[in-house]
């Protein structure tokens, strides 16, 4: 165990940082990419991950708890998003049978 | 402070009212309400107090953003009343949404800290979210709900990100520590600071972040749009410009380029979108998008004179809309659609409010005498005032757009004739509204003292 | 203070009867409208006799600021001294008694209550460009001036004729506003103030320095300026060669035509110069035009009246020429000279118009003194007030007002440090030429054989004013006195704190009875003329005629400015926009409109309706915002 948060401390700060960034750069792909709600919303909530992991290694690297903090209130936000989110597609299933977004383009020009 | 803590309680008072089906003690409870939250908030007027570890300042910026948005949710409330009936039998649902909305705005125009910005614009957006499908069985009002929530979420993560960065450069969510981190320089910071304006950006419907804004407002119940526009607009800016006042301004020499091309991009995008735009909910929402320009213009010019600016921007512009929406929703009620023909000889079946209308397109368009004219004047003095002649040039352009098709529906109601149109009926909620929003553009257009010195 | 009372009171009359004007009766609207001239009249004495009984200290009040931007701060605030006192007690007490006659003229008019809106808003109007504190808010006055002229003067909209003449005067004086707005940014960047006062201190520590030479824009800015604000006055007061508006503005009722030449509107040249005297004196060379312009007017315009067989053309010809004598007295420097005359031109042009409007409205709507006469029996309220006005006009010597005023510019012309021998012969040619054309149309009309029967006589309320209105033309010059005959100088010592007083050059006592003799005599010389040709020896009359007839068609056309002006401007526009049928310059906007319609649809084919694109959109977006700001 202690060998194992050594191991992780020993890691420079910036790999946490590109691979932050390369957790958000894919959960942006997959919103850009894929076209089933529920898809979406899972790269979105891959983004946010990345921001948290971010954020957890920021704190550790100020020594200041108030990044960790602030990952609990995106998670605690990111529920209610997802809640909300879900709702909001299955209305739509509901009423069309798909979650497919292509399908609604009636707004628009 | 005690408005916020009114402001959410109400929220849930409004909820249990529903529960109980007090459905005729919501209008009055809510009003109430909102009185006391914005009398509250007065109180707290020079005070400058800082709340939870200094998490929210309510110093005066926060206390006229805020009586602002309070205000602007009553006269909209003042509209609602038989509204939300027709469309729901849960009218308790709306209240407390848009109350909760307002409870996000407060939040957004008082944070101190990034962690408040953060949870400001998710309490809003959240509610948003919701009100916009609220009409479960209309395909738009589903269409609507679904691109502003994917969208808005999707800028959560681009708004994180850039919080997290800045976290990163500077060590903490404070804004008064990152001014003085002096970490301006870093890459770390700068990305921060960019991902948090594309974040930010998205939720004021900047371009090109502003895609969504059109068809959320033509899918969204036209109150609901009112809301929008006047409220959500005002917070979205307020806190946009309270972040880069308060932690950014050092470092404005490198983003400034970059908020002046978005003010370009979408004062082109937002009046040559409009210009042609025959349906008059479409031509408000890509009107709405093209203020949003006009606003930038005075966050590049941070300093206090910039605040004063944006007050006075968006207390017109809320005025305005309130008055457009409020006769686009009774005009498409009673005529069947929003399409500018249906404003036709408007003026002689409803005089006053083709009257009101006019106004308040005249204000939109910046026309002297009228409130929206001393907004446009302030901010564009400004972004002089910071040497951006050329800008403030190409600004000007695109308010002479504007006025081309804001006054098609002067147009309309004036010279064009509808045989069989009939004279609307108004209730006495939205004849006192219309009024009031006539008396205060005209104050503010004679007297912009009232306004323009008190930040 | 309650200064503000006194425009306010007018402009809340026009709002009532804008807002409530159909569904009020006309005694209503007569009673608002009168009543809150009424109102501000008597408010404007009770301030006059407190600001006389006070220390006579100028009174500024600000009633609020409009905005303050780096420094500018126009300000919504009120000046009252002396000179603002005489402007405001003309407007107020004669526009009163101009309200009061056209209850009854009006009466039968289907537009009452529209024609009281806009003539309070006029009164309003011009109350507020006297009482202006900054050049700005007297701009604002101006052009409200101007805007309620047009919609008087096109009162009777439905005949096309009267549209054109209120277009007229609208474009016509436009060209003047446009000069004085140009001269008011000038002085805005030169000074960068709009304030009088500051201008006025600005000029006068100048003056006492070493002249133009220690203005901020030099002698060539301060003779701009002062030139460009002289177009601004020439256009509003009808004086050469801006003039052409004034005869056609007869269009619109009669009381407006009072109102227009006595009270308000054509003075405001004539206040705005005395105003802004600092800066004249700056520049001579501009006090050379204004009295050069005052002087060619007063003498075209009269020679015009002459031929005219119009009764309300004929008026509006003299006051042209009246007009012309103020600017005469301006240019030479007797600023309270030609507010004397303006003072005392109020009262017996009011009367003269009003007394006209009678005699029309008598006979029908019949405007042509030709088929006048014989008025003097059936009509004998009104011949004699008439008669009183006609008078004093001509500058009957010691009993009229306006003997003492053009008196007192002739002797100006004479003895002034400006003077010379030329301006005091022409000024001279112009009264005699006055008295010609003045008692020509009173033996005419009054005179003779009657040749359209009276249908109606006009009631108290229309008879009233011209009483009023005629003792103030007989008695209003006695305020003011030269030194031969009893020197009282009430009005110029009562205005010295405002405008300073010329020095003479000669101060003969024997050169001021020359000088009055001669004017006496020319005056009486031309009503002996016009005895002699209108009643007693019509035939000599009917010879000379007959020899001078394409003189009386050149007099009669006021010097063919009209048509100089068509085949000069008009014309060549027409012609180009003939040519120009397929507009050359539009085809760039219609390019425009092209351009920005396929932009719209670049812009709207973004709009597709499909969520991805617009993610992409946005993603492309941050990526590029990113990107640039590598490369800062």
């Amino acid at each position: 165990m202690e060998d194992t948060l050594q191991t992780i401390q020993s890691i420079p700060l910036e790999h946490y940082i590109w691979f932050s960034t390369a957790l958000f750069i894919v959960g942006v792909i997959g919103v850009l990419t894929r076209r089933n709600a529920i898809i979406i919303l899972m790269s979105v909530e891959l983004m946010l991950n990345a921001v948290n992991l971010l954020l957890a290694a920021f704190s550790v690297h100020h020594g200041d708890p108030s990044g960790q903090v602030f990952v609990f209130f995106i998670m605690a936000v990111a529920a209610a998003e997802v809640a909300v989110g879900l709702a909001i597609i299955v209305m739509i299933y509901r009423n069309t049978g798909s979650v497919d977004i292509d399908i609604m383009n009636k707004l628009k020009w | 402070m005690t408005s916020l803590i009114i402001v959410s309680v109400l929220a849930v008072a409004v909820l249990y009212l529903g529960l109980f089906k007090y459905k005729t003690a919501l209008l009055p409870v809510s009003v109430t309400g909102l009185l006391a939250a914005a009398a509250m908030a007065a109180m707290d007027w020079d005070l400058e107090k800082m709340y939870f570890s200094e998490m929210m300042l309510f110093d005066n910026y926060a206390v006229a953003f805020s009586i602002l948005l309070i205000l602007t949710t009553l006269l909209i409330f003042g509209l609602s009343r038989n509204y939300f009936e027709k469309i729901s039998n849960n009218v308790a649902e709306y209240y407390a949404l848009m109350l909760f909305a307002l409870a996000g705005g407060v939040v957004m125009v008082s944070f101190h800290n990034l962690a408040m910005l953060f949870i400001g614009i998710e309490i809003l957006s959240i509610s948003l979210y919701v009100l916009a499908g609220i009409r479960r069985k209309d395909p738009a009002s589903n269409e609507a709900s679904l691109k502003y929530f994917l969208m808005g979420a999707f800028a959560t993560g681009f708004l994180l990100f850039g919080t997290a960065l800045i976290y990163g450069a500077t060590g903490s969510f404070n804004l008064a520590a990152i001014a003085s981190s002096g970490a301006f320089e870093s890459a770390l910071f700068r990305a921060g600071v960019l991902l948090m304006m594309v974040g930010l950006s998205f939720k004021v419907s900047v371009a090109p972040f502003h895609t969504w804004t059109p068809d959320v407002y033509e899918g969204s119940p036209g109150l609901i749009a009112m809301f929008m526009a006047t409220v959500v607009k005002t917070a979205g800016f307020a806190a946009f410009l309270r972040l880069f006042l308060m932690a950014f301004a050092e470092a404005s020499a490198f983003w400034a380029i970059t908020v002046a091309i978005l003010c370009i991009l979408t004062l082109f995008a937002g009046n040559i979108t409009a210009v042609f735009q025959d349906r008059f909910k479409r031509l408000l929402a890509w009107s709405s998008v093209s203020h949003a320009g006009y606003l930038l213009l005075a966050i590049l010019a941070v300093g206090f004179s910039a605040s004063s600016a944006v007050l006075v921007y968006t207390i017109a512009y809320s005025l305005a809309s309130v008055a457009a929406f409020g006769i686009m929703i009774l005009v498409s009620r009673a005529r069947g659609n929003d399409h500018l023909d249906s404003f036709n000889g408007l003026a002689r079946t409803n005089p006053f409010l083709a009257f009101t209308l006019t106004l308040a397109v005249c204000s939109l368009a910046g026309i002297p005498l009228t409130a929206g004219f001393f907004g446009k004047f302030y901010v564009f003095k400004v972004a002089l005032a910071q040497g951006y002649t050329w800008l403030v040039v190409l600004a000007v352009i695109n308010a002479m757009i504007g006025i081309y098709y804001y006054f098609k529906v002067i147009i309309a109601m004036y010279m064009k004739e509808n045989a069989n149109a009939v004279a609307i009926q108004l209730n006495p909620g939205f004849r006192l509204v219309l009024s009031i929003v006539v008396f205060l553009i005209f104050l503010f257009g004679i007297f912009p003292g009232l306004i323009a010195n008190i930040l | 203070m309650t200064l503000w009372l006194i425009p306010a009171l007018p402009y809340l009359g026009a709002l009532i009867l804008i807002l409530a004007g159909s569904k009020l009766s006309k005694q209503m609207a007569g009673i608002i409208g009168c009543g809150s001239m009424g109102l501000s009249a008597l408010w404007t004495g009770v301030t006059g006799i407190a600001f006389l009984s006070g220390g006579r200290e100028p009174v500024r009040l600000q009633l609020w600021e409009w905005f303050d931007v780096a420094g500018w701060n126009p300000g919504v605030t009120l000046y009252f001294d002396s000179l603002s006192l005489v402007f405001t007690f003309v407007i107020t007490f004669v526009g009163f008694l101009i309200h009061v006659y056209s209850t009854g003229y009006m009466a039968r008019d289907e537009g009452f209550n529209r024609f009281f809106a806009y003539l309070n808003l006029f009164v309003g109007s011009m109350l507020m460009l006297v009482l202006a504190d900054n050049l700005l808010l007297l701009y604002l006055g101006w052009e409200g001036v101007g805007l309620c002229s047009y919609l008087l003067i096109g009162f009777w909209y439905q005949d096309p004729a009267n549209g054109a003449a209120a277009r007229k005067a609208f474009i016509v004086t436009r060209i003047g506003d446009t000069a004085f707005a140009i001269g008011l940014f000038m002085l805005f960047q030169t000074l960068g103030t709009l304030n009088i006062g500051a201008i006025l201190a600005e000029a006068g520590s100048a003056l006492s320095g070493d002249g133009a030479a220690s203005w901020p824009g030099g002698p060539a800015g301060a003779t701009a300026i002062a030139l460009l604000l002289v177009g601004g006055a020439v256009g509003k007061s009808a004086q050469i060669p801006l003039q052409t508006w004034l005869p056609d503005a007869m269009a619109g009722p009669t009381p407006v035509s009072a109102l227009i030449h006595a009270a308000t509107m054509v003075t405001a040249g004539v206040y705005l110069i005395a105003r802004m005297h600092g800066i004249f004196e700056l520049s001579p060379v501009s006090m050379q035009v204004v009295s050069l312009i005052g002087t060619i007017t007063l003498l075209v315009a009269g020679c015009s009246a002459l031929c005219q067989s119009d009764l309300k053309r004929v008026l509006a010809y003299s006051t042209i020429s009246q007009i012309g004598y103020m600017f005469l007295a301006l240019g030479l420097g007797a600023w309270s000279a030609a507010i004397f005359h303006f003072f005392t031109h109020a009262f017996f042009k009011a009367l003269l118009f009003l007394g006209a409007g009678a005699i029309i409205e008598s006979l029908h709507h019949e405007q042509n003194i030709f088929r006048m006469g014989g008025l003097r029996k059936e009509l004998p309220v009104v011949f004699i007030t008439f008669l009183i006005g006609s008078a004093s006009l001509a500058a009957l010597p010691l009993v009229t007002a306006g003997f003492f005023s053009k008196d007192q510019i002739l002797w100006m012309a004479f003895a002034g440090e400006h003077g010379s021998l030329g301006l005091w012969i022409a000024a001279s040619v112009g009264a005699f030429l006055t008295a010609l054309y003045t008692f020509r149309m009173v033996f005419v009309t009054f005179w003779g054989e009657t040749k359209t029967p009276v249908t109606h006589r006009p009631g108290k309320a229309m008879t009233i004013p011209l009483i009023i209105l005629a003792l103030f033309s007989l008695l209003a010059g006695f305020i003011e006195v030269p030194h031969n005959l009893g020197h009282i100088t009430l009005f110029s010592s009562f205005l010295a704190s405002v405008l300073p007083s010329p020095e003479l050059i000669t101060d003969s006592l024997l050169m001021e009875w020359m000088s009055q003799a001669a004017a006496a005599l020319l005056t009486l010389g031309g009503i002996g003329l016009a005895y002699e040709y209108y009643v007693r020896n019509p035939q000599s009359l009917a010879g000379m005629k007959r020899n001078t007839g394409a003189l009386q068609r050149f007099f009669h056309s006021g010097f063919g400015f009209d048509r100089l002006y068509d085949s000069l401007l008009i014309q060549p526009y027409t012609w180009l926009a003939r040519v120009n049928r397929r507009d050359i310059t539009d085809s760039l906007y219609t390019g425009l409109a092209r351009f920005s319609i396929w932009l719209h649809r670049q812009s709207a084919q973004t709009q597709t309706g499909i969520l991805r694109h617009y993610l992409l959109g946005a993603a492309i977006g941050a990526l590029i915002i990113l990107t640039i700001s590598i490369f800062i």
